[in-house]
């Protein structure tokens, strides 16, 4: 229980603010990926090969293949940002910088160390997200793309909290393997695969039982679908209600894991 | 010696029967230790003896099997943030932060303590005229010189004005000027009645600058009390230095073991037998024709005869 309250505590905040500082002191060449990158996106894949794929049907509704795209890009973007954040950069800060070794020696404890990394890396993917979102109103507003709105405010929650979720699956990883070159394995065996095959880039329909487990499990899937009907339709479904119940799930679960590797890795402990 | 400082009031670090155990090994052994204000312990042992452990059971890294740890009468177990507050500790490790400066790793260490030290900004510039960082303060700390480094290290450990302070190997690696200027560095704090808590490889570091030293040996504490005390406890009062290739070796050697004392230790081509008064003088009586010199224990003959894997 300690660690979950730990979320509350100065010190988890101390060290978000720490990864602010340091992030806003190089934004203006840190904000180009975030902002280059879906508006490539959507021009090369939804507006490029979008105009190569006729119109098709989805959930009962005609869309387009750059109307598909753009909402899975919103959580492919939450997904992979907080991932990268919490495996590769958490990792340099925990091993090269000796970062966490520093902060530790304060009023910081470890699991503040591992909340400050995940409220960090949600609230980045969380950022990128808002700035995707300009992207696609910039698409809206030029007739490309027609949306709905109004689901924001259940939209940007959502994605803070599958930010914390896919930290705590990063941190996993950063807290097991064994130098920097090994995180191909996790990302490209396990990350890569999930983030594609979760109806973001394309929809997976399927009457294999084993792909319907699939994606029944996995929050991604749940997110992307839940924002598109939102988006498209304006329409609240169960996969919104379902991805937070797996994003909890995957926080009570892994973090505590992340901890006990973590100080077994950072602390010595046996 | 500080002695004159001691008192319960004044003391700063108290450690009782702390065990610790890494898979089924006890890599601490019921250890005590004790840091007055204005006192220097020094914790002495060869690599494995358990000095990292006890640190890191100080700094709240790791959980005692057993034993209590106190920090200015705050008991690390049932207040963490309150014990931490009262610490500074400087790693064997260089862990600034990298992305700072060499003041904004000051200020910004600040921001990891409630409560907040006061006037930081103040405190900041007086650490970095103090430690000589004042020229070098909007500069990337990984572009210091090794001793400048320390410095830091040093100056980051008494941002929040800590109580205690633990060095653990603080001039590993440092030139002998930097070395000593981080020694009279340490000196310093020491006379304004912080407790510092030190560890080191170095012998003459240790004999120097500690008060008290405690001497671990597999996790246990051998012997502890002033140097001077503590090598006569373990090495005797004098070395004699002999050539180990004289004819008589062997002769040397049966005597030694017939007299019940230590197994020479070789360096070189040369046995320093570490001997008491009465030892020497019996050496002398039998030996007198031979060629060797004596002088005083230092704690490099501890040292070696701690690593000595016969003793």
């Amino acid at each position: 229980m300690r660690l979950y309250l730990a979320v509350t505590a100065w010190q988890s905040w101390s060290v978000l603010k720490r990864h602010l500082t340091v992030y806003l002191r190089n934004w203006h060449t840190a904000a180009l990926p975030p902002i280059l990158e879906p508006v490539i996106l959507l021009l090369v894949f939804g507006v490029g090969l979008g105009s190569s794929i006729p119109d098709f049907d989805w959930k009962g509704r005609n869309v387009s293949y750059l109307s598909y795209l753009a909402p899975g890009i919103l959580a492919y973007t939450a997904f992979m940002t907080a991932f990268f954040q919490a495996l590769f950069a958490a990792y340099i800060r925990m091993h090269y910088q000796k970062t966490w070794e520093g902060q530790l020696t304060t009023q910081v404890r470890l699991e503040h160390v591992v909340w400050g990394e995940a409220l960090w890396a949600a609230a980045l993917g969380l950022a990128y997200c808002v700035i995707v979102f300009f992207v696609i109103a910039a698409f809206t507003l030029s007739g490309w793309l027609a949306l709905h709105w109004q689901g924001l405010a259940i939209i940007l929650p959502l994605l803070f909290l599958a930010g914390v979720a896919f930290a705590a699956l990063g941190l996993l990883f950063t807290a097991i393997v064994p130098t920097i070159d090994h995180m191909n394995i996790p990302f490209y065996l396990i990350i890569m695969p999930l983030g594609f095959a979760s109806n973001t880039y394309f929809p997976l329909e399927s009457d294999n039982l084993l792909a319907q487990a699939w994606l029944l499990i996995n929050p991604l899937h749940h997110t992307a679908e839940g924002i598109r009907l939102l988006l498209l339709s304006n329409q609240l479904s169960y996969h919104l209600p379902a991805a937070v119940v797996l994003f909890g799930l995957m926080i009570l679960i892994l973090l505590p894991v992340d901890l006990r590797l973590l100080r077994r890795r950072v602390l010595g402990e046996a | 010696m500080h002695a004159n400082k001691k008192g319960l009031d004044s003391i700063r670090l108290e450690a009782h029967g702390l065990v610790k155990h890494f898979a089924s090994r006890r890599v601490v052994d019921k250890v005590d230790l004790h840091c007055h204000a204005g006192e220097i312990l020094g914790m002495l042992g060869a690599n494995g003896a358990g000095k990292t452990t006890i640190l890191r059971m100080c700094y709240g890294f790791l959980q005692p099997d057993a034993g209590k740890i106190r920090i200015d009468g705050i008991d690390r177990l049932d207040d963490p943030d309150g014990a931490n507050r009262l610490i500074g500790v400087c790693t064997q490790d260089d862990t600034f932060d990298t992305d700072f400066s060499v003041r904004e790793n000051l200020i910004g260490f600040g921001n990891y303590f409630r409560p907040r030290p006061s006037h930081i900004e103040q405190r900041v510039e007086q650490l970095l005229e103090r430690f000589d960082l004042a020229r070098h303060a909007d500069a990337k700390p990984e572009t210091l010189s090794g001793g400048y480094r320390r410095r830091l290290m040093v100056a980051r450990a008494l941002v929040h004005q800590p109580k205690v302070l633990f060095l653990d190997e603080p001039t590993t690696g440092l030139d002998p000027q930097a070395r000593m200027s981080v020694w009279e560095l340490v000196d310093d704090l020491r006379r304004e009645g912080l407790g510092i808590v030190l560890t080191t490889h170095y012998m003459d570091e240790a004999e120097r600058l500690s008060d008290n030293l405690l001497v671990l040996k597999e996790g246990k504490v051998i012997t502890s009390g002033g140097p001077r005390t503590v090598l006569g406890d373990l090495v005797g009062e004098h070395v004699v230095i002999l050539d180990a290739n004289i004819p008589e070796a062997d002769a040397v050697r049966q005597w030694l073991v017939m007299e019940g004392l230590k197994r020479p230790t070789k360096i070189l081509n040369s046995w320093q037998i570490p001997l008491d008064g009465s030892g020497l003088a019996g050496f002398s009586a039998t030996f007198g024709q031979l060629r060797f010199e004596v002088r005083p224990p230092n704690l490099d003959d501890l040292f070696l005869q701690l690593t000595d894997k016969r003793s």
